[in-house]
């Protein structure tokens, strides 16, 4: 990562109370508080001109979903992690700043079941099938497992 | 069949004030769709004003699946999540769980890595210049082409023993070796190629099959583009200089010298052209590759445990950039692995793309991209005034269509 870029990223990161880490040559690592999330990404779009968001990640962290933004310019990449409680699983959509991340927030939305504020189709599915009932969890979740997803939806083959 | 019947089209004038909004499905299963996807269509006339798309037809699950495989055998089974551009996946992640170990890949081994992803994006391009001849109703390319991409088929085949899933990727390393004395042949190949593609170029600037269904057609701006986070030749063909090779060089593309093609015009023709250069460009590289390609072992062994961290990784695929981010707890299987195709970071363009075209260039827009798909046998109704809905199956289409036009034709049945 080049020096000037780091020290542009290090002093966004401690305008937003928070640090920034290297996790390979290249990468860093941001951890940062939902209440922050779009300021910062409206200060690395217009101020960093790092515009081009490559996906966002969900995970499933036990307590937590974390989501991962990741963003990239030239040889540097940054990731931009977030943290939303299970109990209840909502956050804002940057829809307004980057265009381009309304599918990712909605393949989001399908798998771990985060909603996003202010995106505009987070009513539709993207990738779950249209019979897919309300009440089963989100399907990447960890404790959820393959067999009983086939089994509720009545695609269980049984075994002779 | 004759309560359904709308009003003729005198009656119906009046009620044209008040459906502004048509509905159109396209897909998602056709015949002459490569993948089922649907997208919904909302014209106003002929001009479409807003794109709403449904995919995950063929959603199999493979980030939940990886989580219970072990971290080798997830590699196989990435490669093939695409059936066109295998190779690329299994590097990507190759590279994302490499980056987590201490190893250095062996430099014969980058070439190597090179000199097939090279060989698959000439394979990709050749595919989907064919499929646009098709969709542009110029079959004629569509033979000629196919027939030149068995030429690259064929030397895939050679390398690696398979045409499609090449499965040449390992830990730090490839699995196999070049097979000796084939750079005479790789490099005579390649001249041919480059002759084909500078032929095909003269072909679509000329013919007017060509010309009239590609020009001008699928104009974007690069702010858009820029902004919908567009990647490879969709970010290329209104002037981004957006290429992971040249921004952030994996395996030996630092190494290997080449021009990032790139065009001003925007639309479908200036695709096309770039696609076919982008051709030439890839087949120089391989046979620079070849003939620089240095000695050495070609894999190092690692241990089947990934020490634990979190890793990710791009690369250039034929369409676009792929990336992986793979997160590891120091065990035998991954914690989580994500995986992002191209054609889903550039369909927010492709929907962008089609408003405001006509429904007749949507073949043509969608397979600009890489999906596609042909017409509709099926279609969906709304009455405006009773607010009911209803659809029809193709045979009922047919018969409407008959006893509007030839009600005695019916009577005679």
């Amino acid at each position: 990562m080049s020096e000037v870029l780091l020290q542009q990223i290090e002093r966004l990161a401690a305008d937003a109370k928070t640090k920034s880490t290297q996790l390979h040559k290249g990468e860093t690592m941001i951890e940062i508080e939902q209440s922050q999330l779009k300021n910062f990404i409206t200060r690395l779009v217009n101020q960093i001109k790092i515009r081009h968001l490559s996906t966002i990640t969900g995970l499933d962290l036990g307590q937590n979903i974390g989501i991962i933004y990741h963003f990239w310019r030239d040889r540097n990449t940054i990731h931009l992690k977030t943290f939303v409680p299970k109990t209840k699983p909502t956050t804002v959509s940057i829809v307004d700043i980057i265009p381009g991340a309304i599918l990712y927030e909605m393949e989001i939305h399908d798998m771990l079941g985060v909603m996003f504020v202010g995106n505009p189709w987070m009513d539709k599915k993207l990738l779950l099938p249209d019979n897919w009932p309300d009440d089963l969890p989100p399907p990447l979740l960890k404790n959820v497992k393959p067999a009983d997803i086939r089994k509720r939806l009545g695609l269980e083959v049984e075994k002779k | 069949m004759t309560e359904d019947k709308p009003p003729r089209k005198e009656e119906s004038a009046g009620l044209m004030k008040y459906s502004a909004e048509n509905l159109v499905p396209f897909g998602p299963i056709h015949p002459a769709l490569k993948e089922p996807e649907y997208f919904k269509l909302v014209l106003e006339g002929e001009k479409i004003v807003e794109v709403i798309p449904r995919i995950g037809y063929v959603h199999r699950g493979l980030e939940k699946a990886a989580e219970s495989r072990p971290w080798v055998q997830n590699m196989y089974m990435f490669e093939r999540t695409c059936g066109i551009c295998s190779f690329v996946h299994s590097l990507t992640y190759g590279q994302a769980v490499e980056g987590l170990t201490i190893y250095e890949i062996p430099r014969r081994a980058k070439f190597i890595r090179t000199i097939i992803a090279e060989l698959e994006r000439i394979h990709s391009h050749l595919l989907w210049v064919g499929l646009m001849g098709h969709w542009a109703g110029f079959e004629t390319l569509f033979m000629w082409v196919w027939r030149d991409r068995e030429v690259v088929l064929d030397l895939v085949e050679a390398i690696s023993g398979n045409r499609i899933h090449k499965s040449m990727n390992a830990f730090c390393g490839v699995r196999r070796d070049m097979p000796e004395g084939m750079e005479d042949r790789i490099v005579e190949r390649m001249k041919f190629l480059v002759d084909r593609a500078n032929y095909y170029k003269g072909i679509v600037d000329t013919e007017e099959t060509m010309l009239e269904r590609t020009e001008d057609i699928g104009r974007v701006s690069a702010e858009t583009a820029e902004k919908l986070c567009a990647v490879g030749p969709m970010a290329r063909y209104v002037g981004l200089r957006r290429d992971i090779r040249l921004n952030d060089p994996y395996a030996a593309y630092d190494e290997v010298p080449f021009d990032v093609v790139t065009s001003k015009e925007g639309d479908v023709h200036a695709l096309l052209k770039l696609r076919l250069d982008e051709m030439i460009v890839a087949a120089n590289m391989v046979s620079y590759a070849v003939k620089h390609l240095p000695e050495g072992p070609i894999r190092i062994k690692i241990p089947p445990v990934i020490p634990a961290g979190e890793h990710s990784s791009h690369s250039e695929a034929p369409r676009g950039e792929i990336f992986y981010y793979v997160k590891s707890s120091g065990g035998r299987t991954p914690d989580r692995v994500k995986s992002r195709q191209p054609t889903m970071a550039n369909l927010p363009t492709a929907l962008e793309i089609l408003k405001g075209q006509t429904i007749a260039d949507v073949p043509v827009v969608l397979t600009a991209i890489d999906p596609c798909f042909g017409c509709m046998d099926r279609m969906s109704f709304l009455d405006i005034e009773s607010n009911r809905q209803w659809t029809w199956s193709g045979e009922e289409l047919r018969r409407y269509g008959i006893n509007y036009y030839f009600p005695e034709r019916m009577k005679m049945r």
